[in-house]
């Protein structure tokens, strides 16, 4: 074992007192990112479990693969199919030019040309995303003196997920930057944090650049080529005009529609959850209450009717299947340091956000989309719905006992 | 007198800071911050009504019964920033048309009063109305900071003069929409405070609460 | 002072005495309260009222030169009452489309007049979600060297996503060219729906009409051209759709059977001079 050795002889100069001692957090990053962490707890209590923080951290990202290579996929496809529409001729960017020169082509009908055309669209993001992101972290690390969380890998992850394609990449650093340092680093890091970073940064971006964030020409990044989103037609035109867009209900379930890099798909997500689910990571709750929430009030606008918002009667199945409900929902409603941490509140929590975001979606005027909105409504409000659940197991208890 | 008349002034402008340090006049600040501009007229305004009112009502302050005080203290401010508010509609139309409910609500913003109550009831007349100035300055201050911070990236410009040209008008700046709207205006002084707090840390409030460590190796 | 009693001995006028009654005393509390009251008052009602005249003057000023941006005739060196002299203002009744002398057009608020049940209606059909309309409104004919008419400034106002747009659109002589459209009070989005004042956005206006040949009302602001063709379309603002459907409806509302369309049939016909 060469590198543990190297690991080993490196080490003291990161400890205390040694050389290097600024940049333990960067050493420790490294380290524990190959090999299981030293510490051992030596005080009680002692909670023994096989799940730490990285596993955790770990499988959240492999739930997303299928999101992420479904939205490769998709990207391409509808940056493809723009282009066959428009005609190849009338496009440039380097990406197309990359395409050319390999021989891959600019073929809708071919899986791998436009999965590798939305790999061009993802990576520059992506990457975008973890150096920017990555440097706020060790920043605040090395100044404070604690390790570099795992958690920034999930959070870069989802953050490069929920955004459209076309974004310019100076603000996708910015939104990481502010997601990171005012979602998370300023309440004290990983764990402290009561706001989702990624949503965080979204929401700026989405405040701060709104012609960039919502709006018809950014969700496939051709030039020329203009087209709503799922929700965005339903909201002026009612989701009956969807099957005149050309969009039906398994087209927009298996994500073959227009909207941010990864949250398309609502099977690839369902897949996601169900893996989370299966390991534990993901509460059951929550998700029952946000699923409760979102179709028990969609029901309700269904039956009170409106004859100027069409929304109103856009049925619960369809509402799951567009805009970033379905994402939200697997990963971002189940996180678990931002959600409610009773059980009770769990399903108040995950209702509170079904409710909003359909409340956000219909009778809003302004955002089309809800889910972003929502769920950060929701964590603000965790802490309290914790609270008030923590205070009546009080009083019943004393009641009982008292 | 513990405090030099210099101290009086200058001391409100970092050290006792009332929007930093004692985190008052916030909503004011919110609102007006958007341009450089209004925010000046803003400043000018409050240290004008902190530094009278200040002034009159501690030239009262031997004959103001303490069971009316307050009353008091609110009709001499509320009489000042309605002639502050009459002026400024008179001479500076554009402005107080941006301004507009803002002017009225100093009478309710906390540094007036709390000059007022904490400082004026209790010292004469000149050390008051110096008082005010400097706690008008110090809100006017950090008025200025947000301001710069969100016209220059909200709309491209200082003082309505564009500095980066948006690409709205055909230019290469994309401008920050957040900063435009009053939320935003938390968020910079949110940051400030976070500033001023680590340029000066004896600002720092105690901690509620001591986070536990054990050793763990 | 609350020592101040002590001393009796000097003689005193009666303030003096009052003055140096104990102050938490109710007699010198109600003085102080009742004496603070009167000259607080005094104070505010003199810089009310004499101010009060300058700032009229300040919001008619106002008014005007927004009147004078949307005829494009605004010279920040020209005095604004001079330039105004060219504008002719004129109350309109929009049921005949005629002048009415019943109001004098310098001081009618056609504001006001949409809340007051004699000079308005509730509407029922309602795009531009305005609720009431006055009959009358204050219209300005810009008239050239010759006195003839130049330019039509009318007023017009409608709900946007946020908030009432309240503007002036300007046409050119024929009642069916527009020259301009500026809004002077809004609150939309800003970057977004605040874009109305955009001066690239406004510049759009310029030489668009609002009737074809056969008289239909054709212009709309939209995302996409119209099958009416160029002239009759204004680009939507990017990312502002509720926005622009709101200028949409309240520009199509305005000019059509319910706001000046008998008015600029007239203005057509040459029936007004």
């Amino acid at each position: 074992m060469g590198l543990r050795n190297f690991f080993d002889r490196i080490e003291p100069h990161f400890e205390k007192g040694g050389k290097y001692e600024r940049f333990f957090p960067l050493y420790e990053m490294v380290e524990s990112f190959l090999y299981t962490p030293k510490t051992v707890t030596t005080a009680a209590p002692h909670v023994r479990s096989y799940i730490d923080m990285k596993r955790i951290m770990t499988y959240v990202v492999i739930a997303t693969i299928p999101a992420i290579l479904f939205g490769w996929y998709n990207t391409g496809w509808q940056a493809n199919s723009a282009i066959a529409l428009l005609g190849e001729s009338a496009q440039t960017g380097w990406r197309v030019g990359l395409i050319q020169a390999l021989g891959i082509g600019l073929n809708p009908d071919s899986i791998f040309a436009c999965a590798f055309h939305g790999l061009l669209y993802f990576l520059p993001i992506y990457l975008t995303t973890l150096v920017v992101g990555g440097i706020c972290e060790v920043i605040f690390a090395t100044v404070r003196g604690h390790e570099v969380n795992e958690g920034f890998l999930v959070t870069s992850m989802l953050y490069t997920l929920i955004m459209p394609p076309s974004i310019p990449l100076w603000q996708v650093g910015l939104g990481i930057a502010f997601g990171v340092v005012i979602g998370k680093e300023v309440f004290g890091g990983t764990g402290k944090n009561f706001l989702n970073p990624a949503l965080t940064g979204r929401a700026f971006l989405y405040f701060a650049y709104p012609a960039y964030m919502s709006g018809d020409s950014i969700w496939t990044p051709v030039d020329g080529f203009s087209g709503a989103t799922a929700l965005s037609v339903s909201a002026t035109d009612g989701y009956q005009a969807l099957q005149a867009a050309g969009i039906t209900w398994s087209d927009a379930f298996f994500g073959f529609i227009q909207g941010c890099l990864g949250e398309t798909s609502t099977l690839a997500c369902l897949i996601g959850l169900a893996f989370l689910l299966a390991t534990k990571i993901a509460n059951w709750r929550l998700v029952i209450g946000c699923l409760a929430g979102m179709i028990g009030f969609s029901m309700l606008l269904n039956a009170v009717g409106s004859d100027s918002n069409p929304m109103f009667a856009m049925p619960w199945y369809w509402h799951l299947v567009v805009g970033g409900y379905a994402f939200g929902l697997a990963f971002m409603v189940t996180e678990p340091v931002s959600a409610s941490h009773t059980n009770v509140g769990r399903y108040i929590y995950g209702a509170l956000i079904g409710v909003m975001v359909v409340m956000i979606r219909v009778i809003n005027p302004a955002f089309p989309e809800g889910m972003m909105l929502a769920i950060l409504f929701g964590n603000v409000f965790a802490p309290l719905i914790d609270y008030f659940v923590i205070q009546a197991n009080i009083k019943r208890r004393m009641r009982r006992h008292g | 007198m513990s405090q030099t008349r210099r101290e009086l002034l200058v001391d409100p402008l970092v050290d006792n800071n009332p929007i930093t340090l004692q985190v008052l006049g916030i909503c004011s600040s919110l609102a007006v911050t958007s341009s450089l501009k209004v925010a000046l007229v803003m400043a000018i305004a409050v240290t004008l009504v902190t530094a009278f009112s200040s002034m009159f009502i501690s030239m009262l302050r031997n004959h103001i019964p303490s069971s009316i005080r307050i009353i008091v203290q609110m009709v001499i401010i509320a009489s000042l920033v309605i002639v502050v508010d009459q002026l400024l509609k008179a001479y500076a139309f554009e402005i107080s048309k941006t301004l507009s409910v803002f002017v009225g609500l100093i009478i309710t913003n906390c540094i007036v009063m709390g000059r007022a109550e904490a400082f004026a009831m209790k010292n004469p007349p000149i050390d008051s109305f110096i008082d005010g100035i400097g706690n008008g300055l110090g809100y006017g201050f950090i008025l200025m900071l947000v301001g710069i911070i969100r016209e220059l990236f909200g709309s491209g410009s200082l003082f309505g003069v564009t500095l980066l040209q948006t690409v709205n008008n055909g230019g290469w700046y994309v401008p920050n929409g957040l900063l435009l709207l009053p939320p935003s205006a938390f968020f910079v002084i949110g940051l400030l405070i976070w500033a001023f707090r680590t340029w000066k840390p004896e600002q720092a409030e105690e901690r509620e609460y001591k986070i536990q460590t054990v050793e763990a190796h | 002072m609350v020592d101040g009693s002590a001393n009796t001995a000097s003689p005193k006028g009666p303030l003096r005495r009052f003055l140096d009654l104990p102050t938490d005393s109710t007699a010198k509390t109600l003085f102080v309260a009742v004496t603070l009251c009167l000259f607080a008052s005094m104070i505010v009602s003199i810089a009310a009222v004499a101010l009060r005249p300058v700032q009229e003057e300040n919001k008619l000023r106002d008014k005007r030169i927004n009147i004078l941006q949307v005829a494009g005739v605004y010279d920040p060196a020209v005095s604004v009452a001079t330039a105004f002299e060219a504008f002719e203002p004129h109350v309109v009744d929009l049921r005949t489309g005629e002048f009415t002398d019943q109001f004098d057009a310098a001081t009618f608020d056609d504001r006001a007049a949409a809340d007051d049940p004699a000079l308005s209606r509730a509407l029922e059909d309602d795009p531009a979600s305005i609720s009431r309309q006055s009959f009358y409104k204050t219209v300005y004919l810009l008239r050239d060297a010759n006195g003839a008419i130049d330019k039509v400034v009318l007023p017009v106002h409608g709900y946007g996503l946020w908030s009432t747009l309240w503007g002036f659109i300007a046409l050119e002589e024929n009642g069916n060219d527009i020259f301009g459209l500026q809004f002077y009070e809004q609150g939309e989005t800003p970057g977004l729906g605040a874009e109305v004042d955009n001066p690239r956005w406004k510049a759009l206006w310029n030489g668009k009409k609002l009737r074809d040949d056969n008289g239909d009302l054709q212009i709309t602001v939209a995302k996409t051209q119209p099958a009416a063709g160029p002239e009759y379309y204004v680009d939507a603002l990017a990312g502002a759709t509720l926005t622009s459907r709101g200028v949409d409806n309240l520009v199509r509302f305005w000019m059509g059977s319910d706001g000046y369309e008998a008015f600029l049939n007239k203005i057509k016909a040459g029936e007004i001079k």
